[in-house]
């Protein structure tokens, strides 16, 4: 195979002849040109088959050449669905059809095509919806027989890179048409920062392609005036093969360009996308060879490419003039134009085309395309018009490999339908037209209903200048909008043409016939809306951009509603399909760290997160979890252990009414709390759900630095600044969790160790007792240190600013060396505070949870007047508990220790669950956590707990703490 | 300065291990390491800084103040504040008042790393003998609160629009503006804080202040945006030399 319908230069004006390219199509090697498309290129070669059709496997070819067909889909080696039309043909690239079995020359899936009468519209809710077990044994047999491309996962995956980025304009102009151009200059000139988005590798739209005159010359003249002046125009950003995928509300632009994903933000918007060319409907109208004239003229203009050899063209309008004197230009012979109007209006292009000896047939059009190797198309019949839809009996057969339908447009108006405007019937041009935009979006072109090409750059002027005064630039006037639009006479308002023996289709994608939407419609939907529901017209990959006006005519004839009152159905973002890729973009996941991190993995840290803090689990490999968890309880109870608790929030709290705004904050009392002493917080919220805890350490009558924990401390500063803020009172908050970082040193040879490098402060049990809080100095890093007891044993909390804590780690692992010092993660942690019963908030307690559930009254002061939540909890007070968190041990050793979220049954009713448990290496046994029935919570007091496999074990309501409940460790 | 490990001084950066990593060699500044220069020509580190260049000053001087008469006593102390907020006014040592809202400061030493502004500062704040003490504000642990880089050179703008919804143009935001903003997912300040040449020439360039805990999420995140634009990580000699 060779490049058979290549056309001599100048055709071709996005092709690189000194650059060839190939690639491999279905087995056969495929040559183009640098700047081809795929399917630009298969054609060259003269494969015009290059997919199946979703239903009846029919063989299609390209059908726009302007990426907006579901035709051309085709599979890559690592990436399914590429419009072959849009996707540039590479070296290397390995292109599949899509959607056949067998060959794809010989596709036996094509044998459903004879069965389409059993196969209506509305098959799958007809068939199965009574059948429903049936749906089982058809479903994996529908599946396979239809759908588009597949992922293989064993294809050769290669990571790809996605990011995202944002853009800033004053005024966004997207299509890059002689509307848009027209816009962006005008805009540009009148100072605004401009951005032109066209979705095409060039600039141009139908400037690119189309005639205008009988010479051929007015478009080339004009993009090229444009290109002159705006290269000479500052303030324009153009970015070509750039999709905008939808407009959102405030300006909110999605862009995709290769792997990126652009989010613009313009103060204003012209919208000049253009217009999609339509089909008509007749018999075999789907098969390669049946195209746009718009797709023929880009293949000869914009790639170089004969689109056959002896055409027969089905008018409409005088573009189809110019279409015809294209082909002739290109060295196709036009064996007849067939135009549905009764009489030719005589133009200028009508002229040159007659001039040229063309056949042209007023009154006249296609009944069917005639088609020998079923691969292609091998005629046309062509029949004079007798009315509306009618074509009159007999017929006349011409040979031609080649159809161009020129028979009307229809806004390419998604993007503004995203963004809300209204589409209304016009009867003159008989095309839908924007009719209401809204703020600051504008419409330009034939989007906008404009199609003569002078009146389309008026149309972008005006709509580029409006949208820079929109942008508060200063435009001393914006023209009135354009009367002289040329549309009329552009679209036919009934090229449909159905034909008894069918294949007359009205939606490619799906497959569906003329008489499909007539029996759905005669089944009872006959609105739009709902027949595309029904029978699934519009919502293939193209979404409607060939039949939802054809639709639309049908049901209005059909069911005799004006079409001037409806509407297509309605379009939704995306314009096209966005990749996973693109709207993951880069992964930001900002994990923090603290200082002692990096120390951390190099003594062999499993990390873990907490919140959003990164944290040492424990310290050794996974194997040995249990074994060192173990050994760092034990290092604590008996010697000394080093935790980072960096991530413990801390609030410093600061001004005269500090005092009284923790006493509104937490549930205890802090007015009388002496300077260098701590004291237990707890909050809860105003429904009296316990929240937070930590402690208040008083440095100083006007300072607290309050401790929250890791995951609720942002949460907790939230609250503070909203109450501060209803409050009022004369107290500043500051979050200086990262600020300072910390540790707890802990063991009963903690002071002996802390004394080797804290020689400023007293830390004698009488100089520093349980509970005390100095500031001093630690290894000469200046420190704040707390006497605390949540692992239960003698220990320092020392926190120091943060980029001293790998510092303060070093020094003191170093002084506590002659000690066996060892450092213990959280695991360990929460063995030695569960011996304690300590409570961990969010881990015992839930998003229910009160204070005499908990069994914390003792942390609520009687006397004072108000906390937040203290109503609440004085009513909850009252009534009778459903649950009570209460210790517990097992009543049989032998039984296994439950898990967090074990049930806890009252017979079977659930009536708890278990919070934490463990088994404890300084007490011997299982201890733990759980909610058990508010009648149970008396120390003794048996209950039955689900565990794993649904076993039933017996735990006992035990007094804590277990470990020294005399506390005598933790104050020593 | 003499070359110094960074471990050798108690006050370290939290992306120390990076800048090891990428060949730098450190001074001394604020009794801590800072990366000097990477290993490149100081022509080198200029045109990269030039293009576009990232410097972990973490470690330089830095720190804030807030609540009720912060501004006034600030000023009291010989401090230029203007009246608006997010705005960096510019002290007669080269220092930034950035004035985060009506009543928080967050101040930035300049590049010559001195802190005695910050010292100045830290040692005349006091609580006063009794109540009612003075409204005065309260110090807040910038200094290790926030991470603090500076990306500079032509391309820092169009980086920074590849994490940050904010426009940083440079005729959009101009010299001295503050964004707090987010970067990569993560609350962030960016200061515009050009590096000004004899005769009204200016470099520019943006201070970055985050999360300390994130510092070597963020750098990496900021080396990654900036490959593209060939973002070469600097010293502090590139960027004090780039006012000369």
């Amino acid at each position: 195979m060779s490049d058979v319908n290549r056309l001599p230069a100048p055709f071709g004006r996005l092709i690189d002849r000194s650059e060839t390219v190939s690639f491999d199509f279905e087995g056969r090697t495929i040559s183009g040109f640098k700047g081809d498309t795929i399917a630009s290129a298969l054609c060259a070669n003269d494969q015009w088959m290059i997919s199946r059709s979703f239903k009846y496997h029919r063989p299609r070819g390209v059908l726009t050449m302007a990426g907006q067909d579901a035709n051309t889909l085709v599979q890559l080696a690592d990436e399914p669905n590429c419009l072959a039309d849009k996707y540039p043909a590479k070296n290397g690239l390995k292109v599949k059809a899509q959607n056949y079995f067998g060959s794809f020359d010989n596709d036996m899936a094509r044998v459903v095509e004879l069965v389409h009468r059993f196969l209506p519209v509305g098959f799958y809710y007809k068939t199965f919806n009574e059948k429903k077990q049936s749906w089982s044994f058809w479903e994996p047999i529908v599946r396979a027989m239809t759908g588009l491309g597949a992922i293989d996962p064993k294809a050769d995956f290669h990571e790809s890179y996605y990011d995202k980025q944002y853009l800033f304009a004053d005024v966004a102009v997207i299509g890059g048409g002689p509307a848009g151009l027209a816009a962006a200059q005008a805009a540009a000139e009148a100072g605004a920062e401009v951005i032109l988005i066209e979705e095409n590798v060039a600039l141009g739209g139908s400037l690119g392609y189309a005639r205008f005159d009988a010479e051929g010359v007015r478009a080339s003249r004009q993009l090229g005036d444009f290109e002159r002046v705006l290269a000479g125009t500052k303030g324009v950003e153009i970015m070509t093969g750039t999709i905008c995928s939808g407009l959102f509300s405030d300006n909110w632009i999605p862009l995709i360009k290769g792997n990126r994903f652009y989010k613009l933000r313009a103060k204003s918007i012209v919208v000049a996308t253009g217009s999609i060319e339509q089909p008509a409907v007749f018999r075999n109208n789907d098969l390669p060879g049946v195209i746009m004239a718009s797709a023929a003229q880009r293949l000869i203009r914009l790639y170089g490419v004969r689109p056959g050899r002896k055409a027969v063209i089905l008018a409409a309008n005088d573009d189809a003039y110019g279409a015809a004197l294209d082909l002739i230009d290109a060295g196709l012979t036009v064996a007849a134009i067939a135009d549905l109007r009764p009489t030719v209006p005589q133009t200028p292009l009508v002229a040159a085309v007659a001039a040229r000896g063309i056949e042209i047939l007023a009154g006249h059009g296609i009944s069917e395309a005639l088609y020998s190797a079923k691969t292609h198309i091998s005629g046309a019949v062509l029949a004079p018009v007798t009315g509306e839809g009618t074509l009159g009996g007999g017929g006349k057969s011409v040979a031609c490999d080649l159809i161009l339908m020129s028979v009307g447009f229809s806004p390419a108006g998604q993007l503004l339908h995203h963004a809300g405007a209204k589409f209304g019937y016009c009867r003159q041009s008989d095309m839908f037209q924007p009719v209401e935009l809204p703020a600051k979006v504008h419409a330009a072109g034939s989007v906008n209903n404009v199609y003569d090409l002078g009146a389309v750059i008026a149309d972008g002027k005006r709509a580029g200048l409006a949208a820079a005064k929109d942008a508060g630039l200063n435009v001393a006037s914006v023209p009135a909008a354009i009367t002289e639009k040329g549309n009329v006479g552009r679209t036919h308002p009934w090229p449909i043409f159905p034909h008894d023996r069918g294949f007359d289709f009205v939606d490619f994608d799906e497959d569906l016939k003329y008489h499909d939407l007539i029996n759905g419609i005669a089944d009872g939907y006959d609105n739009v809306e709902l027949l595309k529901r029904y029978s699934t017209v519009g919502m293939g990959p193209s979404q409607g951009r060939h039949s939802a006006v054809t639709s639309v005519r049908i049901v209005s004839r059909e069911t005799g509603v004006d079409i001037a009152g409806m509407s297509v159905t309605t379009q939704r973002p995306p314009y096209t399909p966005e990749k996973f890729g693109h709207l993951a973009g880069r992964v930001f996941d900002p994990g923090r760290r603290t200082a002692m991190h990096h120390r951390h993995l190099e003594l062999g840290a499993q990390m873990m997160p907490a919140g959003v803090w990164w944290r040492p689990a424990y310290y050794g490999g996974k194997a040995d979890r249990t074994n060192a968890i173990e050994t760092e309880v034990k290092a604590v109870r008996e010697n000394v252990g080093l935790i980072d608790v960096s991530t413990l929030g801390g609030l410093d709290v600061r001004g005269p009414d500090a005092a009284e705004f923790l006493n509104r904050m937490y549930t205890f009392s802090y007015t009388k709390q002496p300077i260098g002493r701590s004291r237990y917080v707890l909050m809860t919220d105003n429904a009296g759900v316990i929240t937070d805890d930590g402690v208040a350490c008083r440095f100083h009558d006007e300072h607290f630095y309050v401790t929250a924990t890791t995951s609720g401390v942002d949460a907790v500063y939230r609250q503070m600044l909203f109450w501060n803020a209803q409050w009022r009172l004369d107290v500043d908050v500051a979050n200086v969790t990262a600020a300072l970082c910390g540790v707890n040193i802990a063991g009963p040879k903690s002071r002996q160790v802390l004394q080797k490098v804290c020689t400023d402060i007293d830390l004698s049990p009488e100089g520093f007792p349980y509970m005390g809080v100095k500031m001093g100095t630690v290894a000469g890093i200046p420190a704040r240190l707390m006497r605390v007891g949540f692992v239960g044993e003698l220990g320092y909390e020392i926190h120091v600013p943060a980029g001293f804590g790998e510092a303060l780690w070093d020094e003191l692992m170093e002084a506590g060396k002659p000690e066996g010092i060892r450092p213990f993660g959280v695991e360990a942690q929460r063995v030695l505070r569960l011996e304690k019963g300590h409570i961990i908030v969010s881990q015992d307690t839930d998003g229910l949870t009160n204070v005499w559930e908990a069994d914390m009254p003792w942390a609520l002061a009687k006397t004072k007047p108000f906390f937040v939540g203290g109503r609440s909890t004085e009513i909850m007070g009252k009534m009778k508990l459903a649950r009570k968190l209460v210790g517990f041990t097992l009543k049989d050793s032998g039984d296994p220790c439950p898990e967090e979220c074990h049930l806890v049954l009252k017979g079977e009713e659930i009536v708890g669950r278990i919070t934490s448990a463990v088994k404890s290496p300084s007490v011997g046994k299982v201890v733990g956590l759980a909610y058990v029935h508010g009648d149970d919570s008396a120390p003794g007091t048996e209950f039955t707990i689900k565990v794993q496999g649904g076993r039933r074990i017996t735990g006992v309501v035990t007094k804590y703490p277990f470990y020294d409940p005399e506390n005598k460790r933790q104050e020593m | 300065m003499n070359a110094i490990n960074p471990t050798s001084l108690k006050r370290r950066s939290f992306i120390y291990r990076e800048l090891v990593k990428l060949g730098a060699a450190f001074g001394e500044v604020n009794g801590a390491a800072v990366a000097l220069n990477f290993g490149a020509t100081r022509e080198a580190e200029l045109a990269s800084a030039r293009r576009l260049a990232l410097a972990d000053l973490s470690v330089l001087p830095h720190a804030g103040f807030k609540g009720r008469g912060t501004a006034e006593w600030l000023t009291a102390q010989g401090l230029s504040i203007g009246p608006d907020s997010n705005i960096a006014y510019g002290q007669a040592g080269g220092e930034l008042a950035a004035r985060l809202a009506p009543a928080e400061i967050f101040l930035l030493d300049s590049l010559a790393g001195s802190g005695a502004l910050m010292q100045r500062l830290n040692s005349a704040w006091k609580w006063a003998e009794a109540a009612p003490r003075p409204q005065q504000g309260y110090p807040l642990p910038r200094q290790d609160s926030h991470g603090w880089f500076m990306l500079a050179g032509e391309f820092a703008p169009e980086m920074f629009s590849k994490m940050c919804g904010v426009d940083l143009r440079r005729d959009r935001f101009a010299d001295g503006q503050i964004a707090q903003t987010s970067v990569a997912k993560m609350g962030a300040i960016i200061i515009r804080a050009d590096r000004k040449v004899k005769y009204g020439r200016a470099h520019a360039a943006y201070h970055v202040l985050a999360d300390i805990a994130s510092a070597e999420y963020l750098w990496s995140c900021l080396l990654d945006a900036g490959e593209e634009f060939g973002i070469k990580p600097v010293g502090l000699t590139a960027l004090r030399d780039l006012e000369q």
